[in-house]
């Protein structure tokens, strides 16, 4: 059985959420230990323990330390089964990361799924919906799986409440290599609001326009019914020849309208000063299906800690070589699996 | 296990209609929304009025908690402020509740519901009958956006926290400390007394009994229970004591049970009676074996009724006073020698304890040593010690068989302050001890000799007052010099014979002996007789 300490590397989460895919769609049972040891809640959360059950039941997978506060699980999958699911995350926690969750697993299943997920849908911390929409299934479709991503119903901090559906066509994952980005096709910055005074997002929008001199027709306040609300968030979306990239900021009650749309523009401002074809957030996301796939390739503008720590259980479950280059303008992400490594 | 909170709607607190009310801390919602705690169950109670809001939350605990499951139940108290009537819905409810403590785990919410449904759920939560923890939340520190706030878990079983058992510890080693009067005595079974002492103390009002020789230090006892009580506001009246011993006809009756005003010749006055004086708090009765046959029917009605009548009065008085009772002597033999009630007894020995004789402590000696010198500095204001030398001597002799302590601590205490008061320049020397330790074995050994110890053993000596002594030595004495009963009671009352037409003078002296355990043939029957 594999055995991953949770304590190790960065994102005590996300290395539990990998885990989940990939012992899925390999067959291969895990235990992990000291689950977000250092953490001051320690142990696993509901939006962890949300995920398991999602994986648990999509995969008929035997698992042990399924609790809250629980600093161990074992997860043993069985065959993944193609459906119509539906999965309601508490705490408005993040409806993406469980998609992301089960979507390698599903997409490799016999059959088409669809997947709806309840609670938030633009979280701090977690991948908003625009992101997963138009940032990364485009390019997982390039790798084959056709995945559409509906937003039914925002969801924001604290009460949720949002839903997404998500279809998941099937597909053999190919290699997929992205150089660069390409030139800027096209560029917008929306302001999403709900129940909040709307000089919310004009303050956001008039940032964008003054630290990134985005015109006034790339920047929309999208007003959303006030029953979804309190809630906003700031997405900024540059569609390039190759890739498209978003980034965003979430309101928090305290936290100037200003230090929200910046911390979007700092994101975008760094990637778009760098070479690199995507960005920290959508190179953890591509190295999943990259490895998946047996090989693939990308340039990034930034290799976090959070990176490492996908590479380190990818390379647990799967054996692949993630070799890193760092370039002058961009980092170089090239994945090999090692028996074919070797030709 | 499945995590169950029960809990009441906070009519102000959860309520809010427009969009904002997720902005703000609403306990009900906001203990659902913990990302380390799963509420898989809510019961929320709920008076009528408030119907509405708690669909409204409902709805809004499935938003942010789908895996909580929330019933409600209508507990409709006429007024919610009545402590009697929410004590019995909410216990009505917990009997009515199918508990299921090995798959479950229940936390009673004490956070929403008005002071008063806090305070039952707390009473409630103590006595299991619900079988759960308390959860308590509370607001977000700062205004910073997150609602929700925090919560703490309460287990009342408060043995599983260190600290507060440690507390626990230290108060409870303080009050039998207390009750030692601050010695730190090394007689085992002596602590273990002293720890039941301190519980019952502090948990029972019933009579205590306490049996010991003279001097073992039971009215002290007896004086440091009721000041124990007090620190603890268990006692409010005051603290009454008396030797019964000296308690004797019409004055009895009035010492203890009050009397009206011209209740007996004499009383012009009318009197309380220290029965009375001790409500709602202790009476020490020392010696309760000397009580007269119509007291101790009396004090049989004061303790099982809490009233009794005051001589002369036809009119009942209540007292509720809690009793320590001493005796030197085992009760059961008065009550089969007819002397003592039995029903009395039944009553007063709920709590018995026995206080061992200083003699079957030897190791308590020297701290009690070192308390009576303290003692004596104290009150004298002049500290005095042993030489070392001196110290080893005098122990040495205190804790060998020859020590006989028939005086026991009070004995220990007059020997410590003969020894300190004749001190040189605060230094008791190995000459004072052996002067001390002479006299201690002419007191135990008879070297001079009044007599007794012929007819009276050490133990019983030791229990009469030197005062009484001098008297008794004197009776027998002349009684030896008597041929008859008749003739020394003749001798004896010479006077009031003289002043009187008609008196009993035998019967007089046959009862004067009798207290002191004596009868003519065991006075007589030793030593020489006057022809």
């Amino acid at each position: 059985m594999i055995e991953i300490d949770g304590s190790e590397g960065e994102g005590g989460g996300q290395i539990l959420r990998s885990a989940l895919s990939l012992s899925i769609v390999t067959g291969q049972p895990f235990r992990i230990f000291n689950v977000r040891a250092m953490r001051p809640k320690p142990g696993l959360m509901r939006q962890h323990l949300t995920a398991v059950r999602a994986a648990a039941e999509i995969s008929s997978a035997e698992v042990t330390g399924d609790e809250v506060g629980s600093r161990e699980l074992m997860f043993r999958p069985g065959a993944v089964r193609a459906g119509d699911y539906a999965f309601h995350v508490g705490t408005a926690g993040s409806t993406t990361l469980v998609l992301q969750t089960v979507l390698p697993p599903l997409m490799a299943a016999a059959s088409r799924s669809t997947v709806r997920v309840t609670g938030g849908t633009h979280n701090k911390a977690s991948p908003p919906v625009d992101f997963l929409a138009r940032a990364f299934l485009p390019l997982l479709g390039r790798m084959g799986p056709r995945v559409s991503l509906e937003l039914v119903r925002f969801g924001f901090y604290p009460r949720g409440g949002g839903e997404i559906v998500a279809s998941i066509d099937p597909a053999p994952l190919r290699r997929l290599d992205l150089p660069e980005r390409g030139g800027r096709v096209r560029q917008q910055a929306e302001a999403y609001i709900a129940a909040i005074p709307m000089h919310v997002a004009e303050r956001e929008l008039e940032m964008v326009g003054r630290r990134l001199n985005w015109g006034a027709d790339e920047r929309h306040a999208r007003g959303l019914s006030s029953d979804v609300g309190p809630g906003n968030a700031l997405t900024l979306t540059v569609e390039c020849e190759h890739v498209t990239e978003v980034f965003s900021g979430f309101a928090e009650k305290g936290v100037s309208a200003e230090r929200v749309a910046d911390h979007a523009i700092d994101e975008a401002r760094a990637w778009l000063a760098s070479e690199g074809a995507v960005g920290p957030h959508l190179a953890d996301q591509l190295l999943l299906p990259m490895a998946l796939a047996g090989a693939g390739s990308f340039t990034t503008s930034a290799i976090t800690e959070h990176f490492r720590s996908q590479a380190a259980v990818i390379g647990t479950f799967l054996g692949t070589s993630i070799g890193i280059a760092a370039g002058s303008g961009s980092t170089q992400v090239r994945v090999e699996d090692r028996q074919r490594g070797g030709r | 296990m499945k995590t169950v909170v029960i809990g009441f709607l906070g009519s102000q607190l959860d309520s809010g209609g427009t969009q904002a009310r997720w902005e703000r801390w609403r306990p009900t919602v906001s203990l659902c929304q913990h990302e380390d705690l799963v509420v898989d169950r809510l019961e929320l109670l709920h008076a009528r009025p408030h119907q509405k809001l708690a669909e409204a939350l409902v709805l809004d605990i499935a938003t942010v908690s789908p895996e909580t499951t929330v019933n409600l139940h209508l507990v409709d108290p006429r007024d919610p402020w009545d402590f009697q009537d929410v004590y019995g819905r909410l216990h009505d409810f917990a009997r009515g509740y199918a508990f299921d403590v090995d798959r479950e785990r229940y936390l009673m919410h004490i956070t929403t519901g008005t002071h008063v449904a806090q305070i039952c759920m707390f009473l409630l939560t103590e006595a299991r009958y619900f079988p759960a923890s308390l959860l308590q939340t509370a607001p977000p520190r700062r205004n910073d956006g997150d609602p929700k706030g925090s919560y703490a878990i309460i287990d009342l079983d408060l043995s599983r926290y260190d600290q507060l058992a440690a507390r626990f510890a230290r108060e409870t080693q303080d009050s039998t400390s207390f009750l030692k009067s601050g010695i730190a005595t090394r007689n085992g079974a002596f602590n273990r007394t002293i720890d039941e002492i301190e519980r019952v103390a502090v948990r029972s009002r019933s009579p205590v009994l306490l049996i010991g020789p003279t001097g073992a230090g039971k009215s002290q006892l007896a004086k440091r229970i009721y000041e124990l009580k007090k620190a603890r506001h268990q006692v409010k009246g005051e603290f009454v004591e008396v030797n019964c011993a000296t308690l004797r006809g019409d004055s009895a009756m009035s010492t203890l049970f009050g009397h009206t005003r011209g209740a007996f010749t004499g009383a012009q006055v009318a009197r309380a009676g220290l029965l009375r004086t001790a409500d709602g708090g202790i009476v020490f009765l020392d010696e309760i074996g000397e009580l007269g046959a119509d007291e101790q029917a009396m004090l049989l009605r004061a303790i099982e009724e809490k009233r009794f009548f005051p001589m002369g009065s036809d009119k009942e008085v209540r007292s509720d006073f809690q009793l320590i009772a001493g005796t030197n002597r085992d009760l059961r033999d008065d009550v089969r020698a007819g002397r003592f009630r039995d029903d009395l007894l039944a009553r007063i020995d709920h709590w018995t304890f026995r206080l061992p004789a200083l003699r079957e402590r030897p190791e308590d000696i020297e701290p009690n040593v070192d308390y009576e010198l303290a003692r004596y500095a104290e009150q004298v204001g002049e500290n005095v010690r042993f030489n070392a030398e001196a110290r080893r001597a005098f122990l040495r002799f205190a804790t060998s068989n020859e020590a006989v302590w028939a005086g026991n601590f009070r004995e220990l205490s007059a020997c410590v302050a003969r020894m300190a008061t004749l001190a040189e320049g605060g230094r008791i020397t190995e000459s004072t001890v052996a002067s001390e330790v002479e006299r201690l074995k002419s007191a135990w050994h008879g070297s001079a000799t009044d007599g007794l110890e012929r007819v009276l053993d050490a133990e019983r000596l030791a229990q009469i007052d030197p005062f009484d002594r001098v008297q008794l030595a004197a009776v027998v004495d002349a009684c030896r010099r008597s041929n008859s009963m008749a003739a020394a009671g003749r001798r004896l009352f010479a006077v009031s014979r003289a002043q009187r037409t008609a008196i009993n003078d035998s019967d007089r002296l046959r009862k004067y002996l009798a207290r002191f355990g004596l009868d003519w043939a065991s006075v007589v029957g030793s030593g020489v007789r006057e022809p």
